[in-house]
């Protein structure tokens, strides 16, 4: 059996997405205004930076088997300390951008030692530092203040274009490919896969399983905090409130992208390519002046649908095969 | 080797075929094809942004703004956040910049956050005009003011006082800590109540995160906390309705004050029951219609600068301060006169 | 007393928190504001009763939440086209029912997992509110708040249906088979098969349950106030899931008491108005209610360090 042939190709997750990709992009084209231009592809670009950053980091962490709720909650925290390292300690940008990441480094670090050292399970500890991270944005900035008045410098990151890209693409791109070499081609990526699969077999096998999964949740951690001065650059303000409701944007995308949530299988080019298929329907429903929940239940039937997909080959092939079992004739006694 | 080629050649042709229907012109704002200018016969774009959609205050204000859209013959879309994100609101912007929309109505959620919006909406010809909640003057041609935050944070003070004979203790109940106008309205709430009313003492304030649920069970807490509280105010329309409900429940009726911003429909119930004194606002859909004839008006240019009235259709003059537009004041909604309204 | 430490150490704290509120702040213990704070958690109660289900058969629902606000907007607007109420109770559970096998129908006949797809339906179910309310609430005519019946025999009645669901459903899975079956489905779904039981239909089984209280649920919520709000429900998943963990249900399923989670959401429930009797400022609110959270899981973790490397 040709394992390689083009059938394989087409029929493989990652194509059937960026195939429903085109088609979006081409209806879109069709019933939208203005939506295939230039200025709307960097639009959608600058949109979806933070949602994919989050998405990219949240790849591994699935792959091992694990979840994390609270990279939007700490995404939050960290725009409003990097508004405080700012504004109140007085320290200049690029100081200030490190501090934060130290302390996204630190908050994933919390996420880390709970599920990897504790052994406690990944949702209820994500889901209980989902509270406390944005719990502590609020109590820190006791709810109203906020950080303004940002350098012009620092806002172009967000808000402007360089050499005709959006400023935060260059910084994306490396993000992806850095994660595209972590997950697909280091040693690393493939112990992610095995842990994901049987945590006692890679154990067996010799993974340090323990450090390997502190470090996908130190990583997200660290993206989150990268996510949200990029964030804060792109609004121009930080606030205790910011990146509401990113995770379970980032889970749909890597779902989407065909990473199973029971950790083993994955692949980043898929979570991008999610990232991509639900920036292009929201942008795509508002161009083409549809109401705007329409997106968000596209969105839940598009998930539905693509995980049904993948199910249904194993399905068919199963029912073959106790069809196949059921044919054998009995043996002559 | 060969599984590359064949990756890449699947990859290819289905980029091609986005490719070759992506070679579009943009469309911009008020251009046209045939080089015709801009003149008042052709109907104009107008882009309505509430600060979050499915909220019945917006609603209540889109009606008006329709109904004003039609008189004129403009298209009007209506398009909200429905999550709390901060950053939506620009992305909507973002996207009706690229619509090439001819005028956007924007409340402001994030008053500097938005304005990076807004200015790039400006600088590429689209006409900006806020309504509700402002935005930077820098973003922004006009301000339609319903009443200062100022005027609202004065209005539920004096309202209050005058209930409680300028002595009490009261508590209030906001909708969420983070949004920019509640923080304004309860600041000014407090200066009014720190110049005006020293008597008074606010002992609390909860936040019942826009759910009537909430507010009811906040309530609950704050009347067993505070056995001598006086009278409950919220910033916020979900707040109004869930109070009286505590209230009712504990059987305060009259015995507990409760006003604050709301809908008449919403507290109708309440203040025919005397649980709700008061419920301050102002005419919504007036606000909508007024934002929708200003918007117009200043993308044809009849609404500049320096003007000192603006007559809006069937509701005729309004007079302009500077650069805000003012509806008038708020306006005090009890027993008498709630049922004459129905919004 | 080891195997139900997790009940415990959370039964432990709402005493803590109990005491702490005698002590500095008495005016938390009076009969009426109790009692209304009972009536408005007696919802959560029975979602959470449901919760505990699907969590113990090794899977999670977060759709409880849209399920919830649908059903409360279907059962103010049927009541507001004045159907009789027990017909509206009926329905209300029907569509509840419904979306229960929805999701159901989903993981257990296709297999998928069942956080995807609660998240699907939950971000469906939501946006497909909010496009067809946008937002208005549903005013409730005369005679429905309370069945008609006075406010006090109301709420205690709601208070007691919700105990009542609790103990039964605490009894049937400690000694009716179909409980016990509940159990060993999370356990080991290949083991339960092996024994007879048949995890799929169990699995299937467990959601409709989850939906048909989330409808009962949401039917209780709407006869106690006058209008029904569009955005009721949101944030309840966080909640019971909040609450059915800290009451000692495993996040793995096979394990945990109803008894627990009926402690843990007591807990969680009390941290609100705990803090305004406190006098602690809004804001902390959020934090609290995370560290509580994270302070039950860690309490268990740092005692078992369950080998799961």
């Amino acid at each position: 059996m040709d394992k390689h042939g083009f059938k394989k190709i087409l029929l493989r997750h990652e194509t059937i997405l960026f195939a429903v990709l085109v088609a979006e992009w081409i209806f879109f084209e069709v019933i939208g205004r203005n939506f295939g231009t230039y200025d709307n592809t960097c639009d959608i670009l600058r949109h979806s930076c933070e949602i994919g950053l989050l998405a990219l980091a949240m790849t591994p962490i699935i792959l091992t088997g694990g979840i994390d709720l609270s990279v939007a909650s700490l995404l939050g925290l960290c725009a409003i300390l990097f508004g405080k390292f700012w504004r109140d300690a007085g320290m200049p940008i690029p100081l200030a951008v490190a501090c934060t990441i130290g302390v996204g480094a630190l908050a994933g670090g919390l996420n880390a030692t709970l599920i990897s050292w504790l052994r406690l399970p990944p949702l209820i500890v994500t889901l209980g530092t989902f509270s406390l991270f944005r719990g502590l944005a609020e109590a820190i900035t006791r709810g109203v203040d906020t950080f303004t008045n940002f350098p012009d410098s620092f806002l172009f990151l967000g808000q402007d274009r360089w050499l005709g890209i959006p400023a935060q693409a260059p910084f994306f791109l490396a993000a992806a490919i850095f994660f595209w070499l972590l997950v697909h081609r280091t040693t690393f990526g493939r112990s992610f896969r095995a842990i994901g699969f049987s945590p006692e077999g890679a154990r067996y096998a010799g993974i340090p399983v323990a450090r390997r999964v502190a470090m996908v949740y130190v990583l997200a951690g660290i993206v989150s905090a990268i996510a949200a001065i990029i964030y804060t650059a792109r609004l121009g303000q930080a606030k205790a409130d910011a990146g509401t409701g990113y995770e379970l944007f980032a889970i749909t995308a890597v779902v989407l992208g065909g990473t199973s949530i029971f950790g083993g299988v994955g692949s980043i080019p898929g979570t991008l390519l999610g990232v991509a298929a639900i920036a292009v329907l929201h942008s795509g429903i508002a161009h083409a002046l549809l109401p705007g929940e329409m997106a968000g239940m596209l969105t839940g039937v598009l998930l539905i649908l693509a995980l049904a997909g993948s199910t249904l080959p194993k399905m068919i092939s199963s029912l073959r095969a106790r069809k196949a079992a059921l044919k054998i004739p009995p043996q002559a006694a | 080797m060969k599984l590359f080629i064949q990756k890449l050649t699947t990859f290819l042709l289905l980029a091609s075929i986005a490719g070759l229907t992506g070679c579009n012109k943009s469309v911009g704002p008020s251009s046209n094809a045939d080089g015709n200018t801009a003149s008042a016969a052709k109907p104009l774009t107008i882009a309505f942004l509430p600060k979050s959609k499915g909220n019945a205050y917006f609603v209540s204000c889109a009606k008006g703004a329709q109904r004003a859209a039609d008189e004129l013959g403009d298209k009007l879309i209506i398009d909200g956040p429905t999550d709390p994100d901060p950053a939506r609101q620009n992305e909507i912007v973002d996207n009706w910049i690229t619509l090439g929309v001819d005028v956007i109505a924007a409340s402001c959620e994030n008053k500097e956050g938005i304005s990076t919006a807004l200015r790039k909406a400006e600088a590429k010809g689209i006409k900006v005009i806020t309504y509700d909640a402002d935005a930077l003057p820098d973003a922004r041609s006009f301000f339609v003011n319903q009443a200062t935050s100022q005027g609202i944070g004065y209005a539920l003070m004096d309202e209050a006082a005058r209930l409680c004979d300028t002595n009490g203790e009261f508590a209030v109940i906001t909708g969420s800590l983070t949004a920019g106008n509640q923080v304004a309205w309860r600041n000014y709430v407090e200066e009014r109540r720190a110049a005006a009313y020293p008597n008074m003492k606010c002992d609390a304030v909860e936040a019942c995160d826009d759910l009537k649920d909430k507010a009811q069970s906040e309530t609950t807490a704050l009347l067993s906390t505070y056995p001598n509280l006086k009278l409950i105010l919220s910033t916020t329309s979900l707040g109004v309705p869930g109070a009286a409900e505590a209230i009712k429940q504990m059987g305060k009726t009259g015995v507990v004050k409760n006003i604050g911003l709301g809908l008449p429909n919403e507290n109708k119930r309440y203040v025919h029951e005397g649980v709700t004194q008061s419920v301050i606002l102002w005419k919504t859909e007036d606000l909508g219609y007024l934002t929708v004839y200003a918007a117009d008006a200043l993308a044809k240019g009849a609404l500049k600068p320096g003007d000192k009235t603006f007559k809006a259709g069937a509701l005729g003059e309004f007079e302009v301060q500077g650069d805000n537009i003012m509806l008038g004041k708020p306006f005090t909604f009890n027993k008498d006169n709630i049922d004459q309204f129905d919004f | 007393m080891n195997k139900y430490f997790r009940e415990f150490s959370a039964a432990a704290a709402l005493g803590i928190l109990l005491l702490a509120l005698a002590i500095f702040a008495p005016s938390f213990f009076q009969p009426q504001p109790l009692l209304s704070l009972a009536t408005r958690e007696a919802p959560t109660l029975v979602v959470a009763c449901g919760m505990a289900l699907v969590i113990i058969c090794r899977q999670i629902d977060i759709s409880v939440g849209s399920q919830f606000a649908v059903c409360s907007v279907c059962a103010g607007l049927l009541a507001a086209m004045h159907w009789p109420l027990a017909l509206v109770l009926a329905t209300t559970i029907l569509i509840g029912t419904t979306f229960g096998a929805f999701n159901g129908a989903l993981v257990a006949g296709l297999g998928l997992p069942s956080i995807v797809v609660t998240l699907a339906t939950m971000v469906t179910w939501r946006e497909g509110l909010r496009w067809l309310r946008q937002g208005v609430w549903v005013d409730l005519p005369n005679g429905v708040q309370w069945f008609g019946l006075p406010q006090m025999t109301g709420q205690w009645t709601l208070v007691l249906v919700a105990l009542a669901i609790l103990i039964l459903l605490a009894l049937t899975l400690k000694h009716i088979s179909i409980g016990r079956f509940v159990y060993a489905v999370g356990s080991d779904a290949e083991a339960a098969r092996l024994a007879g039981i048949r995890p799929r239909m169990m699995t299937f089984g467990v959601f409709v349950f989850m939906g048909a209280l989330t409808g009962l649920a949401a039917m209780m919520n709407t006869i106690q106030s006058p209008q029904v709000d569009p955005n009721s429900g949101t944030g309840l998943e966080l909640k019971t899931i909040a609450a059915v963990v800290v009451g000692g249900v495993a996040i793995s399923g096979g394990r945990g008491t109803l008894w627990g989670v009926f402690t843990g959401l007591l807990l969680l429930a009390c941290i609100s108005p705990a803090l305004t009797h406190l006098h602690v400022e809004a804001f902390w609110g959020k934090a609290i209610q995370g560290a509580t959270i994270l302070l039950a899981v860690v309490a268990d973790g740092v005692r078992t360090r369950k080998q799961r490397y």
